[in-house]
């Protein structure tokens, strides 16, 4: 049973931004750094976009708008995030449709870079260079007029400044990541693109970096990450967006997006002391749609997974039975993916 | 400042490294050469022709090769590109900055052994003065020019390397020599042209002075080339 109460969740056209949900930044941060000019509500616009690799469709019709907040992109690995990104980039052509970076085409289009940060997922930065020396040149290259003094700032927003002067080859795998942040933030842009952005951190570097993305949404930027790890999203986004095979399987705030993955057609197997008069009590229910005993083990189809384990205490004790064992098979976020785009 | 701050890394990321050793390594093999052919004789007549077969024809597109497909290719291979290609700044820009620094590269290499391996080769009372200057300004323009065509190669290809070795060791190195009118087309005869233009007796030449305008269409063609597919690049292996 889903919820009909969020019918544009799932809806295939463009859903529009949602203003910046308040977030306050939190008193361990650096001084939030002030954006320049706030993006307009559809800093980051895909029209019906499509993106084939020969006879592979990796990111098929998808729309969507992104304005000032932090907006994630969730899904597993290989649906198609990457490429959404690099086509927001202008590091790939879109097969069809348009991708809009601040209402200009992202496509051969250098200029847009002055108000885009993109962080790549590959690790990959100049080994040789210093950190430091690596933001310095960013900020070069972005025609920064104190130079020196953006990636000083760049450089202690991500709290990277005892090891600056250290060559990038050296670097941690966080250290990258966080080297990369502050080449993407040098020139302050009020579109921020991130692939994977939490890769290879701390749970502490995670937090600190949270913060960071969240002081400069509250300061009017808008920052598009993407993740394939639910609780990341969970922490960080105001929306979300679901990509899963390639096309949008979902928008909205996280509850909504949680209330789908929760109210779907689950399958539970149990364990218990009389599985026969289980499974005979279990068929009464209305959130019960087929029950089976097959190797000694009870299999429960449910049209609802809250709605089961909300009654499967009280039907067992009303039929005298001890359960053991209530254990969900296909809780896997790859399945509730599958389930988010089947009910397109 | 652009195209100082790109130089500047591409100038450090090709050298001190291991490359750099082979490539100097790659250079000193006329300057052994000649050495050899000086112990055991007096000097040679056909410096020229000597110096084309092993400087024009191997050497210089060997070492343009590497700091040619290592300036812009492999950058983009290995995914540090992406960090220069997402900056407000001009394609054209970057190629040129990345072709400047492989092709000054190539000619502080191969120039030097140039002269000193002519030096080294000519007979007593030769016109040593006109030989060196002649060759070192052919060697000069081919390593810019080379150096240009592989990077547009590293660009359009992400087999830059190979596909670039296959060209200048089949094309360059054999057929262009040997087929009727394709001497138009190869950067060996524009280098030819080039020495003979400014000293007729140290080479012949079949393009003659006209390689100055071939060779500066071909540089002016690699490098539109490049920098249109640079600016239409789409990164490769994603998802």
């Amino acid at each position: 049973m889903t919820d009909p109460a969020t019918p544009q969740a799932g809806a295939p056209t463009a859903v529009p931004a949602q203003p910046g949900a308040p977030t306050e930044p939190a008193p361990t941060m650096p001084p939030p750094v002030p954006v320049a000019p706030a993006p307009p509500p559809g800093a980051i616009v895909l029209e019906k976009v499509t993106r084939w690799y020969g006879n592979v469709v990796a990111v098929n019709d998808v729309s969507f708008s992104v304005g000032a907040g932090v907006t994630g992109l969730l899904g597993p690995n290989g649906a198609g995030k990457t490429t959404i990104l690099h086509m927001l980039a202008g590091l790939l052509r879109p097969s069809a449709g348009k991708v809009l970076i601040a209402g200009q085409p992202a496509w051969r289009n250098p200029a847009i870079y002055a108000s885009v940060g993109l962080v790549p997922e590959r690790e990959a930065v100049y080994d040789f260079l210093t950190g430091r020396e690596f933001v310095e040149m960013s900020a070069r290259l972005q025609k920064l007029p104190d130079t020196k003094g953006a990636a000083a700032k760049a450089i202690a927003t991500v709290d990277l400044e005892s090891v600056a002067g250290r060559r990038v080859g050296t670097y941690s795998k966080g250290m990258r990541q966080r080297v990369k942040i502050a080449g993407a933030l040098v020139h302050e842009p009020p579109i921020l693109l991130l692939d994977e952005p939490f890769n290879g951190m701390d749970p502490r570097q995670r937090l600190h970096m949270m913060e960071l993305l969240r002081a400069r949404a509250a300061a009017g930027a808008a920052i598009l990450f993407s993740s394939h790890i639910l609780e990341e999203v969970e922490r960080l986004a105001d929306r979300v967006l679901v990509i899963n095979a390639g096309r949008l399987a979902a928008a909205g705030n996280y509850r909504q997006i949680r209330r789908l993955m929760v109210d779907r057609p689950h399958t539970f197997h149990v364990r218990s002391s009389d599985d026969r008069r289980l499974a005979a009590a279990f068929l009464a229910e209305p959130t019960v749609f087929g029950a089976e005993l097959a190797d000694g083990l009870l299999t429960v189809r449910v049209t609802e997974f809250s709605g089961f384990t909300r009654i499967v205490a009280r039907v067992a004790r009303d039929s005298g039975v001890s359960l053991f064992e209530v254990a969900p098979t296909d809780d896997s976020l790859e399945s509730v993916f599958e389930y988010l785009t089947s009910r397109r | 400042m652009i195209f100082s701050q790109v130089a500047s890394v591409t100038l450090r990321a090709l050298v001190g490294r291991r490359r750099t050793v082979l490539m100097i390594l790659l250079a000193a093999v006329p300057i052994l050469v000649a050495l050899l052919v000086r112990a055991n004789t007096v000097g040679i007549a056909e410096v020229g022709q000597t110096l084309d077969g092993l400087v024009v024809r191997i050497i210089l597109p060997l070492i343009a090769l590497v700091f040619g497909t290592a300036a812009l290719g492999m950058e983009l291979e290995d995914g540090t590109g992406v960090h220069l290609l997402t900056k407000p700044i001009s394609r054209l820009t970057i190629v040129l900055a990345k072709v400047g620094v492989a092709g000054a590269l190539t000619a502080a290499l191969v120039v030097p052994t140039t002269i000193i391996a002519a030096v080294l080769l000519a007979r007593p009372f030769a016109d040593v003065g006109a030989l060196a200057i002649s060759l070192a300004a052919g060697t000069l323009v081919g390593s810019f020019l080379y150096a240009a065509i592989f990077a547009a190669l590293g660009v359009i290809t992400s087999r830059g390397l190979i596909i670039g070795l296959g060209y200048a060791l089949i094309w360059e190195g054999l057929l262009a020599g040997i087929l009727p009118g394709s001497q138009i087309f190869s950067v060996r005869e524009y280098v030819r042209g080039i020495v003979n233009t400014l000293s007729p007796d140290t080479i012949d030449s079949i393009v003659g002075s006209g390689a100055i305008v071939y060779a500066a269409i071909a540089l002016v063609a690699a490098i539109g080339i490049a920098a249109y597919r640079l600016a239409t690049y789409q990164v490769r292996g994603t998802d």
